[in-house]
């Protein structure tokens, strides 16, 4: 490292090189973190396509239900029957009823009471749930009267 | 802002770096720490309206719907894909030939019949979901290999009623 001299005979490193470097990182840094609050569950691992393009629009309301299996540290499933993770909870979808009608009053307090049609189900299902219960879900979100709904993928190179 | 002046050079002020250097570290050790890689995720969107599924629009639209058959193993492995009466296959080739069909129905991209067709799919219950949308992902467009961009197929996707479970 290059070091000045400066009289009286110690030497100071000169520190224009690395505060150069730290703020390279620091811009890096912040621009490539996130602080989108995306509900996402990492538990899910979700089926992987070319289309899946991010939406140019994001919908007014939205809510997601993540569904998946629980797994263990290596990604193993501990249990065949999938569930929704759901507020910190892992409720089977059978059960899912209760917890949607809870958001769907949430819904109407804020928006009023046709705001529920303008409600967007992004369903972020694990590539491997059968898919007979993502229709299971989605029937019990239309008996909660939520009509759109989006299917989640991850975008493949 | 404090400046040490020294009386060695004739007019040279330093400004202590000391504070600024902790307060970058802390900064930086922040944004490192709170950085999460998500890989960037895509909508498919279906159209569920309430009321029976199988109940068609006939009276304004005289278009037949798509169907899209998928049937799987009680794994919920892809046994066969059909389009209508038509065999696929069950390999990566079958979705290939799906896009195919699909074009073929279509006539070409953006032909203004295609805000009226609608593809219908009718998956086993056990069929794993990664199909189901590499299905949908087939119906719905496909990127153009030279300018990496959508080209859009068809926009209306709906599920077929649902199947019971093989055991039951």
């Amino acid at each position: 490292m290059a070091k000045r001299k400066i009289d009286g005979g110690f030497t100071e490193p000169d520190m224009t090189p690395m505060i150069d470097i730290v703020f390279q990182l620091l811009t890096f840094f912040m621009i490539v973190s996130n602080f989108e609050d995306t509900k996402a569950d990492e538990r899910v691992k979700l089926p992987k396509d070319t289309l899946a393009k991010p939406p140019e629009v994001k919908p007014k309301e939205e809510l997601v239900l993540n569904v998946g299996f629980i797994r263990d540290s290596n990604g193993a499933k501990l249990s065949n029957d999938p569930v929704v993770f759901y507020a910190g909870e892992d409720i089977p979808i059978e059960k899912i009823k209760q917890s949607l009608e809870t958001e769907k009053r949430l819904f109407e307090r804020t928006g009023g009471k046709g705001v529920i049609k303008d409600v967007s189900i992004i369903i972020r299902a694990d590539s491997e749930v059968p898919t007979g219960l993502i229709q299971r879900l989605i029937r019990i979100c239309q008996e909660a009267e939520f009509t759109k709904f989006s299917l989640k993928a991850t975008q493949e190179d | 802002m404090k400046l040490a002046k020294r009386d060695a050079g004739a007019s040279k002020v330093e400004v202590p770096m000391a504070p600024m250097i902790d307060i970058t570290f802390q900064l930086l050790i922040f944004f490192m720490l709170n950085l999460k890689i998500i890989a960037p995720e895509g909508n498919f969107d279906i159209n569920m309206p309430i009321g029976a599924p199988s109940q068609a629009q006939d009276d304004d639209v005289n278009l037949p719907d798509i169907k899209v058959g998928l049937k799987s193993d009680a794994q919920g492995n892809l046994t066969q894909l059909t389009l209508g009466q038509k065999n696929l296959g069950n390999d990566d080739a079958a979705f290939d030939r799906l896009s195919g069909e699909i074009l073929k129905i279509i006539v070409r991209p953006g032909n203004p019949l295609t805000k009226d067709i609608e593809v219908e799919i009718d998956a086993d219950y056990e069929l794993q979901y990664k199909y189901v949308i590499k299905a949908v992902s087939r119906c719905t467009g496909r990127l153009d290999p030279q300018t990496g961009q959508l080209v859009r197929y068809i926009e209306k996707i709906k599920f077929a009623p649902p199947h019971e479970p093989k055991g039951a």
